[in-house]
């Protein structure tokens, strides 16, 4: 095990866990999970059963996107096709 | 804003707990609360180390980086002692046996650093403006914490227990204390419970620190089992069944079925709902009404109910009133 990372080492990292990314965002985990299983989120992974890397930067931007086009009343299809595009 | 790990901890374990009296279920989550002050000193060194013992003086409690709730539950478990060294796991084991006084002052201690950071705060509760508690001068108030940094700690804990990879020091001991204060069920559904227990499991296995501490039980079965037996009670009466149920004999479950009552006899609706809104603005309650009529639906505080015109016995005569019920909208 390890120590968690203050929120300020995070906001300088490149790359953070769904953990982390739960911190930054207020996201629900279970929604960031279901966005990352869907492909709106960027990820990587080196192998199959390794922990899933965030890129930061990307990643908090892509989910501010998706709940601005949320609140404009789109529905999840149409925000994919829209990242997406 | 950040909070610090017993911050954290308190803010779940003292959300919906009843703020002036002290309750089967808060005294469990207060047992852990001074479990997650001792966790947090180890977490930042706070302690001097030695192998396996942990050592804390009394004259450490000068130490400016000690806060206030630290030093209230340091010194609780101090008492006329100069110095303290125990294992990890027989400390906690101590800090949970805290005296009922204690216990209140580890309340005190966690609520006012926690209202200091805007994180908790005190709201009116509904049974306050029953007819028994109004003229029985019984006020009724409960905690509600942020709801954002409430969502972001058990969604952060989630996440950390169900994802792979490495687990956090903080989070493992966030899972234990939530384990011993029961609030597994309300975290994780039963099929995440399956994915919880094997990654229990496979902390045990690697991490020394689990060895330590999950092994270590500081909860009361009685009062787990207690807390656990109101809550279902509660969701029983909260269904579309329990609800008629309750209306009848509210006994069952008073905080949903509230008795206010009116001014004067066979009041008109208009009169009703005047008398109603009038206790629920005297009690700090955030209301909206949403239709009115002989059975008014009005919104308490994020929750709707509809006024249901009633009666109890009240001695020689019946006393008039209306009966709060929730609506049922699921």
């Amino acid at each position: 095990m390890s120590r968690q990372r203050t929120l300020e080492k995070i906001l300088v990292s490149e790359y953070v866990s769904i953990g982390e990314l739960v911190r930054l965002t207020g996201c629900r985990y279970s929604t960031l999970k279901f966005y990352t299983e869907e492909g709106m989120l960027p990820f990587e992974q080196e192998e199959e059963n390794l922990t899933r890397r965030f890129p930061r930067a990307k990643a908090v931007e892509k989910i501010k996107e998706i709940q601005e086009l949320k609140k404009r009343g789109l529905s999840i299809p149409e925000i994919k096709d829209i990242l997406l595009q | 804003m950040e909070l610090r790990f017993s911050q954290n901890f308190s803010l779940v374990a003292l959300n919906a707990q009843d703020s002036l009296h002290l309750t089967n279920a808060k005294k469990v989550a207060l047992r852990c609360i001074a479990a997650a002050t001792i966790l947090e000193l180890y977490l930042e060194q706070g302690f001097t180390l030695d192998k396996d013992m942990v050592t804390f003086n009394r004259k450490d409690l000068e130490r400016p980086e000690i806060t206030l709730y630290q030093e209230t539950v340091l010194k609780a478990v101090l008492g006329r002692k100069e110095s303290l060294s125990d294992t990890l796991p027989h400390l906690l084991t101590v800090v949970s046996k805290l005296s009922k006084k204690y216990l209140l002052k580890v309340e005190r201690a966690y609520a006012d650093s926690l209202n200091g950071d805007h994180a908790l705060e005190e709201i009116p509760n509904l049974l306050g403006c029953d007819l028994q508690f109004d003229t029985a001068g019984v006020s009724m108030k409960e905690y509600r914490s942020n709801e954002e940094l409430f969502t972001k700690v058990i969604e952060n804990l989630r996440a950390e227990t169900l994802e792979e990879g490495l687990m956090t020091d903080e989070s493992f001991f966030m899972l234990w204390l939530m384990r011993e204060s029961g609030c597994f069920n309300d975290i994780f559904s039963d099929e995440e419970l399956k994915r919880v227990k094997a990654r229990m499991s496979e902390l045990f296995e690697n991490s020394n620190l689990a060895r330590k501490v999950l092994p270590v039980a500081i909860h009361s079965s009685l009062e787990i089992g207690v807390k656990k037996f109101l809550r279902l009670k509660r969701a029983a009466m909260g269904t579309p069944t329990g609800t008629g149920i309750n209306f009848t004999f509210p006994v069952f479950e008073r905080s949903q079925s509230v008795f206010i009552e009116t001014d004067a006899y066979f009041e008109g609706k208009e009169e009703r709902l005047r008398d109603v809104l009038t206790r629920l603005k005297e009690k700090g309650h955030n209301y909206t009404v949403l239709r009115e009529g002989t059975v008014p639906l009005i919104k308490i505080d994020n929750l709707i109910y509809e006024a249901v015109p009633s009666a109890v016995n009240g001695g020689r005569m019946p006393i008039h009133g209306v009966r709060l019920r929730i609506y049922p909208l699921y």
